[in-house]
Order: C-alpha cells, then sequence, then structure tokens
C-alpha cells in the first residue's frame, strides 16, 4: 500500500489549491473517513454516496456530446421554439398552448440505474468510464472550468472563470474577507493563512532580534551626513567614459582617487550621477547640492579642495566610523567583504613563487562577487592610467584567472584591462559572467574542468 | 600630489594619504591588511603540505600578529584556517597532539551553537522547509507516514512539519519519525520536545530511537512496516560516510596517510583514470547493485564517472533505496572539501567558509556572542576537521552537487524536481528574514542556496528509480 506515487513533480500542488475541489484527489489513497452524507435524499430508496475513487461496477456510463452537454436549453417547444432546459418546464409551458402535456413522474418502481458521466474531452482524466462522474451538472461545470475558455472575470482582481457559479461565488468574496499575516502576505482562505503564519511566527521572533535591513538603515545614514556635508561634485576618474560612483559607500580609497583625478583634470563635466544605494531623494540632494558647492576652481585652489576633501572624509567617517549603536557600521560598503579579498589577492597574483601563485590560481571563482564589491576592487587596484594597448583582453570577466603571473606591471595592465571590461560587463547579466567565472576547483577527480582555456599549469604538480 | 597605488604589500601601510588622514589609512589597511593575510595563508598551507617546519613556524607567528576570532571576517577566518594548520602540523608529533589538540565540543555546545545558525542564517530554515515541503507533496493522501533522519537533533525541523500535517486537508496521518544520532541526550531532548508539540497538535505521534553513528548503523535497527509511506531526510550528515571508506582505500594502497601524502593522490587518480576505462563492467555491476547486493570492496568503484570509490556510501546509499522511500531529501554543504591534497582542500574551504563568514558579518555585529559561538564552535569545527584531519577522523567531507547526483543516480534514485511553488516559499521566507545577500536559486529541478551568487548549500529530493 506504499506504493509510491509517480509524481514526477511537485508542481501539481499548487493547482490544486487554486482548484475549489470538487474532484475527488488524484491519487488512489487508501479509504479515509467518508465525506458527510449528503442532504436528506428524496423518498426514494437512498442511493448511498460512496468514497470517491471507487467506481460503480453496474452504473450506466453516459457519454455526450460537447455539443449535448453544453447545450442550455434541451426541450424546445414545437410551437414557439422557445427553449427549456427541463423537460417539466416545457411540459407547463405547452399548457398555455392548449397542447397535450404530461408530467413525466420519476420511476419509482424500477431501482434506478445509477447514470454516471463521462467527459468528452479525450485528455481528460474523466473521459475513462472508471473516472467518470456522477453528476450531470458536475460534468457539465466540470467540463467548462477545464476545457472552456474562461469567459467570466472578476472585476476587482484578475481571476477569470469559465462557469458563471463560479464567478458569481468568488466576486461574492472577493476582497470581502482577508487574512493578513504580520510579513503583509494577503490570503483569501483560512487554512492557507494558518499554514503560512505557523512558519511565519516563528520567523517574526527571529526577524526581531536581528537588525533591520541594511539598506534603510544605510540610506538614513546618507541622507543625513550627506546633508550636513553637502559637496562632491562627480568625478571623472580617468576614464572617458563615465561610471557609477559609489558615493559615500565606496571605500576612501576611491574618494581619494577621484580627487586626485579631480585635481589633475581641471575641467568639471558632469559626470554620471553618483548611485546610492537607496532614496532618489538623496541622489537629489546631492545634485543640488553640488551645484551650491561648487567645487571651485579646477586645481587652483587646494586649501579649498583640502578642505573639501577633509569635509568629504570626515562625511565618510562619519558613514564609516559611526559605532553609535547601530550594527552594520563598516560592514558592506566600506570594506571589502573575504569573498571580494580573496577574489582581489587571486588577481593581484603572487608577490612569492610560482608555486604559491598556482595556488592562486587555484582560487576557484565559484564564489562571485556582487557588481559593487567588484567594481571597488577595481578601483582600488587601478594603478596610474595606461592606454590600452594589444594586450588581449580577458574576456572572462574579473573572476577569472591571470593569466601572467609575471611582475606588478603586468598585473597594472590587466586589471585595467578588468576595469574597462568590467564597465562593459556590468550592465549585463551575471549570468554571462558565471559560465565564465564557474571555473571548477582544481580537484583531480573532477571531471568538469574549469571552462578557462586560459589556465596554465606551470609545470609543478599542485600538490 | 601624486598618489601611489603599488601592490599591496605591508611595507605601503603608512604611505598612503597625507592630508587624508585617519580614516583612509584605516579602510586602506583593513583590505590590505585582508590580502596580506590571505597570502600569508596560502604561503603557510603550502609550507605545511611541503612540510617544512620552519618556515610554517615563522608563518604561523606572523599571521597570529594579524589574525583574531573577534576581527574582522578575514582576520577571523585566518584565525581558524591557522589553527587549523597548526593542528595539523601537530599530528605528526603524536603525543603533543594528543595532549594540546582541544577537546571537540560537548553535544550540548554543539547544539546550542546549531541553534544560534539556525537562527542568525536562514539556510538551515530553508533547507528544512524545502524538506518539509516535498514530503508534503509526496506525502498526499498517505495516511501512515514514516520518516528517518539521518542526523536527528533539531527540533525545528519537525515542528513545522507536524503545523503542515495538521493543517492538511485530509486530515493529520499517524506520523512515526526514526531519528539517527550518535548521541543519546541529543535524540532524547529533541523527541520529547516534539512529542509534546505533536499531543498540543493532536496529531498521533510515535518515534523511534537509532543511536548510532552513521557509519556503523545496524539496518535491523531501522524498522519499516508495511503500509507505511516511507520519507528519509538527510541535512549536511550524508557526507560522513565518505569519511570511513578512506580507510579500505589506504589499507589497499597500504601507504600512511600524512606523509607520502602527495604520492598517494597522484596514484589514486591514476587508478581512477584507469577504472574509468572499464565502463561496461561496472554498468553491469550497477545492476546488482540496485537489487541491494553489496559489492565486495575490492570492485573498488562502480564509477565510470570519475568518482573516487566509495563503497560504504553506496552500500548505504543503495539500502536506503531498497527501503522504497516516496522521497529522499538531501541538503549538502556546496563545494568540494572533499580533494586528496590539503591544499586543495585549504583553498575549498577558504573560499567557502569565507562565503560564510561573509553572511554572519554583514548582519550581525561583531562583538556578538551567538556569532562567535557560530563561527567556532559549527564552522571552526568543520575547517579543523578538514584541514587538520586525514583519514576516518575527516568527516567533513562536503562534495558539490554534481558528485552527490551521480552517487544518488548510481544507487538507484531517480532525481524529483521540486516545483516552483517551493521556490516561491523559499523566497518568501527570505523576504520575511530580511537579508538582502541570501538568495535561492534553482538548478535542473535542485535548489541552491547561495549568498550573493556563491551557492553555498544545495536541496534535492529522490525516489527510487522505476526501470520500466
Amino acid at each position: 500500500m506504499a506504493a509510491d506515487s509517480s509524481s514526477s513533480s511537485f508542481f501539481r500542488i499548487g493547482d490544486e489549491f487554486n482548484n475549489t475541489p470538487t474532484q475527488p484527489s488524484a491519487t488512489p489513497s487508501s479509504s479515509g473517513p467518508p465525506p458527510p452524507p449528503p442532504p436528506p435524499p428524496p423518498p426514494l430508496p437512498a442511493k448511498k454516496k460512496r468514497n470517491p475513487g471507487t467506481p460503480y461496477p453496474d452504473a450506466e456510463v453516459i457519454a455526450l456530446s460537447p455539443k449535448t452537454l453544453m447545450a442550455t436549453n434541451r426541450f424546445i417547444c414545437e410551437v414557439c421554439n422557445k427553449g427549456f432546459q427541463r423537460e417539466q418546464n416545457l411540459q407547463l409551458h405547452r399548457r398555455g398552448h392548449n397542447l397535450p402535456w404530461k408530467l413525466r413522474q420519476k420511476n419509482t418502481k424500477e431501482v434506478q440505474r445509477r447514470k454516471v458521466y463521462l467527459c468528452p474531452e479525450p485528455t481528460c482524466v474523466h473521459h475513462d468510464p472508471s473516472r467518470a462522474l456522477g453528476d450531470l451538472t458536475g460534468i457539465k461545470k466540470h467540463f467548462c472550468r477545464k476545457h472552456g475558455e474562461k469567459k467570466w472575470k472578476c472585476d476587482k482582481c484578475s481571476k477569470r472563470y469559465a462557469v458563471q457559479s463560479d464567478w458569481k461565488a468568488h466576486s461574492k468574496t472577493c476582497g470581502t474577507r482577508e487574512y493578513r499575516c504580520d510579513c503583509g502576505t494577503l490570503f483569501s482562505r483560512r487554512d492557507s493563512f494558518i499554514t503560512h503564519r505557523a512558519f511565519c511566527d516563528a520567523l517574526a521572533q527571529e526577524t526581531s532580534r536581528l537588525p533591520t535591513s541594511l539598506s534603510s538603515l544605510y540610506g538614513n545614514n546618507n541622507i543625513t551626513s550627506l546633508q550636513t556635508q553637502t559637496h562632491l561634485r562627480p568625478f571623472d576618474i580617468h576614464q572617458p567614459q563615465p561610471q557609477p560612483m559609489f558615493f559615500g559607500g565606496g571605500s576612501s580609497n576611491q574618494i581619494d582617487q577621484s580627487l586626485h583625478g579631480l585635481m589633475q583634470q581641471q575641467q568639471q563635466q558632469q559626470q554620471q550621477l553618483p548611485e546610492l544605494q537607496s532614496n532618489q531623494n538623496s541622489a537629489a540632494h546631492l545634485i543640488m547640492s553640488s551645484d551650491q558647492f561648487s567645487i571651485g576652481n579646477g586645481g587652483g585652489d587646494h586649501h579649498h579642495h583640502h578642505h573639501q576633501a577633509t569635509n568629504l572624509f570626515s562625511g565618510n567617517s562619519l558613514l564609516s566610523d559611526n559605532t553609535s549603536g547601530h550594527m552594520f557600521n563598516q560592514q558592506v560598503m566600506p570594506q571589502m567583504s573575504a569573498t571580494a579579498l580573496l577574489q582581489k589577492a587571486a588577481q593581484m597574483g603572487a608577490t612569492t613563487s610560482s608555486n604559491t601563485s598556482s595556488l592562486f590560481r587555484g582560487f576557484s571563482s565559484s564564489s562571485k562577487l556582487d557588481n559593487e564589491t567588484q567594481l571597488q576592487n577595481l578601483m582600488n587596484c587601478m594603478l596610474n592610467p595606461k592606454p590600452n594597448d594589444t594586450l588581449t583582453r580577458d574576456f572572462l570577466g574579473v573572476g577569472s584567472m591571470v593569466r601572467n603571473m609575471g611582475g606588478g606591471s603586468m598585473s597594472q595592465r590587466d586589471h585595467h584591462h578588468h576595469l574597462h571590461h568590467h564597465q562593459q560587463q556590468q550592465q549585463q547579466q551575471q549570468q554571462q559572467q558565471h559560465q565564465g567565472m564557474e571555473m571548477g576547483s582544481l580537484d583531480h577527480s573532477d571531471m568538469k574542468s574549469g571552462g578557462s582555456s586560459s589556465r596554465s599549469f606551470p609545470g609543478g604538480s599542485l600538490l | 600630489m601624486t598618489h601611489d597605488y603599488m601592490s599591496f604589500s605591508p611595507s605601503t601601510t603608512s604611505a598612503l594619504g597625507s592630508p587624508f588622514s585617519t580614516p583612509s589609512t584605516r579602510e586602506l589597511k583593513s583590505d590590505e591588511r585582508g590580502i596580506y593575510l590571505i597570502q600569508l595563508l596560502l604561503r603557510c598551507a603550502e609550507q605545511v603540505s611541503a612540510n617544512s617546519f620552519d618556515q610554517t613556524n615563522q608563518c604561523l607567528e606572523h599571521i597570529s600578529m594579524l589574525a583574531s576570532p573577534t576581527g574582522d571576517t578575514v582576520q577571523r577566518i585566518a584565525s581558524y584556517f591557522t589553527h587549523a594548520l597548526a593542528l595539523r602540523v601537530l599530528s605528526s608529533w603524536r603525543g603533543f597532539y594528543i595532549v594540546l589538540n582541544p577537546p571537540p565540543p560537548t553535544p550540548a555546545e554543539s547544539l546550542a551553537a546549531r541553534r544560534h545558525f539556525f537562527d542568525l542564517c536562514p539556510f538551515l530554515r530553508l533547507s528544512y522547509m524545502i524538506s518539509n515541503q516535498a514530503i508534503m507533496e509526496t506525502m498526499e493522501g498517505e495516511k501512515m507516514i514514516h520518516i528517518i533522519d539521518l542526523s536527528f537533533s533539531d527540533p525545528a525541523q519537525w515542528v513545522p512539519l507536524l503545523h503542515l500535517l495538521r493543517d492538511r486537508k485530509e486530515g493529520p496521518p499517524h506520523l512515526r519519525i526514526t531519528g539517527i544520532n550518535e548521541h543519546k541526550q541529543l535524540l532524547d531532548h529533541t523527541a520529547l520536545l516534539l512529542s509534546e508539540e505533536a499531543e498540543r497538535l493532536d496529531i498521533s505521534f510515535q518515534f523511534n530511537q537509532v543511536v548510532s553513528r552513521l557509519d556503523n548503523l545496524d539496518p535491523s535497527l531501522v524498522r519499516i512496516k508495511t503500509g507505511e509511506a516511507l520519507a528519509i531526510s538527510s541535512v549536511l550528515q550524508l557526507h560522513c560516510l565518505l569519511a570511513s571508506d578512506d580507510d579500505a582505500a589506504a589499507a589497499r594502497k597500504g601507504t600512511p596517510f600524512l606523509t607520502s601524502r602527495n604520492s598517494c593522490s597522484i596514484a589514486q587518480f591514476h587508478r581512477i583514470v584507469q577504472m574509468s576505462q572499464g565502463t561496461l563492467g561496472e554498468l553491469l555491476e550497477k545492476d546488482l547493485l540496485l537489487n541491494g547486493y553489496s559489492m565486495s570492496p575490492d570492485s573498488a568503484s562502480s564509477s565510470p564517472f570519475g568518482l573516487p570509490p566509495a563503497p560504504k556510501m553506496e552500500r548505504f546509499l543503495s539500502w536506503l533505496c531498497g527501503l522504497s522511500p516516496k522521497v529522499m531529501v538531501v541538503a549538502e554543504q556546496e563545494s568540494n572539501h572533499n580533494g586528496f591534497s590539503m591544499n586543495e582542500r585549504f583553498m575549498e574551504s577558504l573560499n567557502y567558509y569565507a562565503a560564510l563568514f561573509d553572511c554572519l558579518e554583514s548582519t550581525m555585529a561583531r562583538p556578538s556572542a551567538e556569532r562567535m559561538k557560530v563561527e567556532k564552535l559549527v564552522w571552526g569545527e568543520e575547517i579543523r576537521n578538514i584541514v587538520a584531519c586525514e583519514g576516518v577522523e575527516r568527516r567533513e567531507r562536503h562534495e558539490k552537487l554534481e558528485r552527490w547526483v551521480q552517487r544518488m543516480e548510481m544507487a538507484g534514485f531517480g532525481s524529483v524536481p521540486l516545483g516552483y511553488y517551493t521556490l516561491l516559499q523559499a523566497r518568501r521566507l527570505l523576504q520575511g528574514f530580511g537579508c538582502d545577500g541570501y538568495k535561492v536559486r534553482e538548478e535542473n529541478g535542485f535548489l541552491h542556496l547561495c549568498w550573493q551568487d556563491r551557492s553555498l548549500f544545495s536541496v534535492s529530493a529522490w525516489r527510487r528509480r522505476r526501470f520500466d
């Protein structure tokens, strides 16, 4: 009895929840307690309703064509061609035409043979006589619901229905009774709400202890310190293309460099707006304030710059050194994560022997960085700018292995390339980088070889 | 005013930033220090595997000046990894090792630490939720459910399942759980909590305990009744079985582990290559395997696909498959910490635990005691095991999902794709958790729990494959 059913996917369950189940469950399960008995039967030998999924062996199977099934008016008056759904109604109507009429009574003499109906749709489960349905209205509704076009639409939400009664039932309750969990999720059904809440209760307790999410906290921080500090015109950082600059969030190296760039270049082009983590408000503040606070005449006033710089840094320090109790200071933005540092160490190559460099190379870039830390990574590595020469670019992206473990100058240029390449790639999906970056570990028996053909072993064994 | 950005080396610490005083140098220093520490670590690992004691000694001293379990992420990682490296070197002096080797945490301590891990990171919670969801979906309509938990110690895994079962449309089933764990007190404690909860929810619940390690599990202790729907759950436990296979491999080769490990691994590599040429025979043997036939250890691998041989694991998995479970859910660390050479394992685990430590760094304050406990008693112990131990002692043999897939398929399991609904639930859970960096990714029907695109844990579901 513990036969494992052949459900190959777990997708079904979503379906089941959505459909108001009028049909028995698909898996032939063991018999449980029978469903509650139907309302008091008409004065006939009561036809006991058996458990769903157990067909009547002696039932009369009726297969109607779709047209017949969907026919609304099966009984037509021959006089005026008016259609009726029930024969009784037709007979009563015939009285009005003074036609002979007879109300046919249900035959109580013989035992009524059970009738079961088939769904005319051949691909349907209920097309099979062993899975026929016992009720004509039921089969009509089933056919409409499953194989019909959904013509009825709820006006409050976007749900569509093929059966008018379903639609009516839904619109009565749509929006009337909703359960809302603390986490903000809405439920229309009580059972799903309770199930969810069992989870969510647990979650709520945990999260109440955890600090609030990073961005809101940081965003507030940003705004306040920005407002007090203002200034900072977006900088040009050696590159002709504008770059997103992570103002305030970037490590101070970046700001160092940016100021350096500013001092070198006297023009003040309006570059791409510095991107902030959260609100646009703060960006707006920034723009406005940067207009007010012109950073003076190019390189002329060093004092002024200096002043700006220290303002900036004290602003930064406000952000980063703020120890007033919130938990994320110095976390994501100003300091690089360990994975970022590992990547950087790998890129920088070794300052030591080739053995170590092979170790570095083995640093699988299976860990990926998010864009921000990558960029910081690169910008930190960036040295004096050299024009792009004909060195081959590393199209595998940031995390690829550095090919030449040569001297420092090589790595400079590599990084430079990385930066360029990275900027271009930054907008693209990370999946692209994923292939390049998913270099397997140096496990011998790992048959999935790392994708980079540029990997070269410097002769020695890895061990 | 020129800025000189050079390759980072310790001598440049002070060179940067005169007018850009304190904050910049402080910031720079920590990143720079991080890089330096990493370089030192790698050099140290290299020296350890080359058995050069003096240089290792120097290196360790150097590192210990910079590393600290209460510092930033890289400092913390460095402290645990160097601790492991030092222990590894020490282990060749048996006497010293035995005396100085810090005792492992008591079961109560590791349970508490694991609880903190559950609280601070969503990974366990997600794994439990996905596994429960898979169980609920397969067990739809079943009246008698039997769950075998290979690492039964956490009530937080099963209490939500009890709730789900009670809210089931067709009413709660009769639930029986067989918990396997090597520590009796964990079993008792958890069982008690579960029974109370089941009582409260009015679910018919029965618990059987099996006090045993997985590798010497007596199959007869696990009793299956006819008419039950069986589910098996293994959360971060299955990899331990790979450890006992090492003993057999070493015995076959006859080489001691620590010293000539390098040559041993190359030899193993060659052996695997040879074995992969005999595919037909192995495929035939696979059939026997599926019927529960246990393979002799000498027939070595059943893998033509480059898997290192693991007869014990294979036997265990085939036994499990032979029980005909409706579903088996496996959650494992997604990283290869089972390489032959310590260096490989070192690098892999450095990357892996760096990501894990990053998780905590982004969500918890540095002085937090819970965070320290997780880092020290959960991950620190794993790191120690991966780096410092060898052979049977090295139980944290994490492997990547692709290997698990191969192993499961060879044992006769077919994968059951975890559906979209489960993925949605997982994402909803993460939303409730409130931290941005965690992600869930679906790949080939398996779910990966990630931190910022680095997959850290994989969850997969399996059932017995039919051959029709």
